[in-house]
């Protein structure tokens, strides 16, 4: 697909995805050279994960070139939020339908995820990176490492401080854990240091960061541990 | 006996992305003409002995095509398409064969592969499956069997997902279709060896009219599934 | 009975269309008509006249149609068919069509019936030129009024010549579909006809065609590989399933174009080529 189909396209909202596309890819297989980063970010409903792709989409636009595979829009709401709330044209954003398994589509088969990723590819030929967000999944949801390259988890005081505690693959395995909404930890009761302190436990010397889009809409910290992959991740292809 | 491809082909695991493909039944159900089990039979009757024979068919013939000096890949392509009268379906097979298509190169690598995605870069499913089957050197029953029980397990599952209904009632429906399944492969397969503008043609127009309905309520409200 | 027809029409050297050959045997007959109004087009307009009670088993009718270029031709049926049964053979119906360069055909039967113990086939075959224009209708009916459906396979199959280019090295097909009635579980299902009884499909190969298509409750309209369009729309009766069709029929670009171009002028425009082909001589 070319970047002037796309613009006209009659969609109202941001499913451009279409992976019914009609027309015949320029590509049978991803190109390797200078291919996007591709970074996954998943969690469990509700912790936050298209609210950081807003911020991450907003505060790393003018940084890099970006776009993002979305497994999250089940209603035009959700739709809507990323297309306020994120500053990026809606051709930067592909949904993928997940067939009602939305731990399949991003871990055991990820054809359609690998479709979307490289048709904004092919429609971008130039991106240094692409956010792929998972739907909302439970503790052992994790990506594929044939879809992402790095992969973050996000988990959120309001799901309980005994979340890092309870482990699981997306806890202990993934390249970076956000605890997130850390404002609303007096009121719900969560205790952060308890949850930081589990984590650091379960994770070993993987990296945490505690954070607040209330307090700090950019994501400045996960923003630029992003950078940091990209440019490590580039360096080591 | 079924050749490992056939059976890893025919595996719901397998990653091909057919797990986002309800072949209908996402907007069949919208619609309340399948709610739970016996319906869900009548369904899946009418698509295998429909679409599940045309693409039966042309996986049979991919099958010996694979194995003929001069496979005619890109009649076969634009039989198939003449045969699928609704853009969103043609898509929906297309689209499935992109994404089996990535994971046979890793497996099966071949000059057939190569030269079905020089009739078309996005090769139909079931040219692909069969042409897979007849690689790994499998035959056309194999490759018809693979594309006809793949005709309803697919939108099966979506119907167990949808629905939440019992998957071993479901799985036993799909299992009672066995003299049909049986009907369409001899169908498919004894057409095998014809040209490929007589192979069979089975029209469905409810089939038609749901996935392009799909399509209208995949842009104005999203739907869980591809088609 | 054995039936072999033959009609063929031209534009003659004055740009209007006249019957070449007509050629009808019983049990089908072939009535020319004049400005038969509604039609678009002043092109010529033949009815099909079943003569004797067709199609009856054992009956074996071809038609062949041949529109000469830029001619155009209505071929419509009076009334309905009512396939019957006979003695346990099969009624076929063949009907072939070639259209040639900016030739125009309207093929617009009236509804089969098939009854109960019939056993009818048809096969329409129809082979266009590039700039050529085709609008097919099938109707089909499950059975009589509170009858069970007879045995109906009808094949359709449009072919589109290449255009004799460079790089174009054979026909292309845009459609090959067969319709069937009489399988109770296929008709019951609600992956080919959910219960109803009446089946109406209409192929336009005839302008611009939409990409996205259309759809209702009982209809759709589809684009076709390469070019043209179907048209399908599922009913209760004969009378149902013909305004759902004719609501596909009025999504579809080319053929409303075609209808406004018609209202407005009242006539019909030569083709773009009509004025000289290449050897000077006038349509």
């Amino acid at each position: 697909m070319r970047p002037e189909d796309h613009v006209g396209h009659g969609h109202g909202h941001l499913v451009t995805f279409d992976p019914t596309e009609t027309e015949p890819d320029h590509h049978d297989t991803p190109p390797t050279h200078g291919r996007a980063v591709r970074i996954g970010i998943g969690g469990p409903v509700g912790s936050g994960k298209t609210a950081l792709v807003a911020a991450l989409a907003r505060s790393l636009a003018d940084r890099v070139r970006l776009a993002v595979v979305t497994n999250d829009i089940y209603t035009t709401e959700d739709a809507d939020f990323l297309r306020r709330n994120a500053v990026l044209p809606p051709d930067r954003v592909e949904a993928v339908q997940t067939g009602c398994c939305p731990h399949t589509a991003i871990r055991d088969d990820i054809t359609a995820n690998l479709d979307a990723v490289e048709t904004l590819e092919e429609r971008f030929g130039d991106l240094d990176l692409v956010l792929v967000e998972s739907g909302g999944d439970n503790l052992t949801a994790v990506f594929s490492r044939g879809l992402v390259d790095r992969q973050i988890f996000v988990v959120d005081v309001a799901g309980g401080d005994k979340v890092p505690r309870k482990g699981g693959p997306g806890v202990t395995t993934a390249d970076l854990l956000v605890i997130n909404k850390i404002d609303l930890a007096a009121l719900v009761g969560a205790d952060l240091g308890v949850m930081t302190s589990d984590a650091h436990r379960m994770r070993g010397e993987l990296p945490v960061i505690a954070q607040s889009l209330v307090h700090d809409p950019g994501a400045t910290d996960v923003g630029e541990w992003v950078l940091a992959q990209v440019g490590a991740v580039r360096a080591a292809a | 006996m079924p050749s490992l491809a056939t059976l890893v082909l025919s595996d719901a695991r397998f990653p091909g992305g057919g797990h986002v493909h309800s072949g209908g039944l996402e907007e069949a159900v919208a619609r309340a003409l399948v709610t739970g089990v016996g319906d869900l039979g009548t369904f899946l009757h009418g698509r295998l002995r429909t679409a599940g024979l045309v693409a039966a068919s042309f996986a049979a013939a991919a099958a010996v095509a694979a194995g003929s000096a001069e496979p005619c890949w890109a009649a076969l392509d634009a039989e198939l398409d003449a045969r699928t009268p609704s853009a969103a379906q043609r898509d929906a097979s297309r689209a499935q064969g992109r994404g089996t298509l990535r994971a046979a190169r890793a497996s099966w690598p071949s000059p057939v592969l190569d030269a079905l995605v020089a009739a078309h870069p996005r090769p139909h499913h079931p040219l692909l499956v069969g042409a897979v089957v007849g690689i790994a050197g499998g035959d056309p029953v194999e490759a018809a069997q693979c594309v006809a029980y793949l005709a309803v397990s697919g939108p099966a599952s979506a119907a167990v997902r949808l629905l939440g209904l019992d998957p071993i009632a479901v799985n036993a429906a799909i299992v009672a279709m066995a003299p049909t399944v049986d009907e369409v492969v001899a169908l498919a397969v004894a057409a095998a060896d014809r040209a490929p503008a007589d192979l069979p043609a089975p029209g469905a127009p409810m089939l038609d009219l749901l996935a392009q309905s799909h399509v209208r309520h995949h842009r104005e409200q999203v739907r869980l599934f591809a088609s | 009975m054995r039936a072999r027809a033959v009609l063929a029409v031209e534009r003659d050297t004055g740009g209007r269309c006249v019957v070449r050959e007509l050629r009808s045997e019983s049990p089908l007959s072939l009535v020319p008509r004049r400005g038969v109004a509604g039609a678009l087009d002043t092109g010529v307009t033949v009815h099909l006249v079943g003569s004797a009670t067709t199609p009856l088993a054992g009956d074996d009718v071809e038609l062949d149609v041949r529109v000469g270029p830029g001619a155009a031709l209505v071929l419509t049926g009076v009334a309905a068919a009512v396939a019957l049964p006979g003695a346990g053979r099969a009624s076929t119906l063949t009907v072939r069509v070639e259209l040639d360069d900016g030739a125009c055909l309207q093929y617009l039967p009236e509804p089969t019936v098939v009854t109960s113990r019939a056993d009818h086939r048809t096969l329409l075959h129809a082979t266009l030129h590039p700039t050529a224009r085709l609008r097919a209708r099938e109707v089909l009916v499950g059975g009589r009024s509170g009858e069970p459906s007879g045995r109906y396979a009808g094949t359709t199959r449009v072919v589109e010549r290449a255009r004799p280019a460079p790089g174009t090295t054979s026909d292309r097909v845009l459609l090959h579909q067969t319709q069937e009635l009489g399988d109770a579980g296929l008709a019951a299902s609600s992956a080919y006809l959910g219960g109803r009884r009446v089946l109406a499909t209409e192929v336009l190969v005839w302008g611009d065609d939409s990409a996205d298509g259309a759809v209702g409750d009982d209809w759709s309209l589809t684009s076709l590989r390469g070019r043209g369009s179907l048209a399908t729309a599922v009913g209760h009766d004969a009378v149902g399933a013909q305004r759902a069709l004719a609501e596909a029929v009025a999504a579809h670009p080319g053929w409303t174009s075609t209808v406004l171009a018609g209202a407005e002028r009242a006539r019909p425009a030569p083709p773009p080529h009509a004025a000289a082909d290449e050897s000077g001589r006038r349509w």
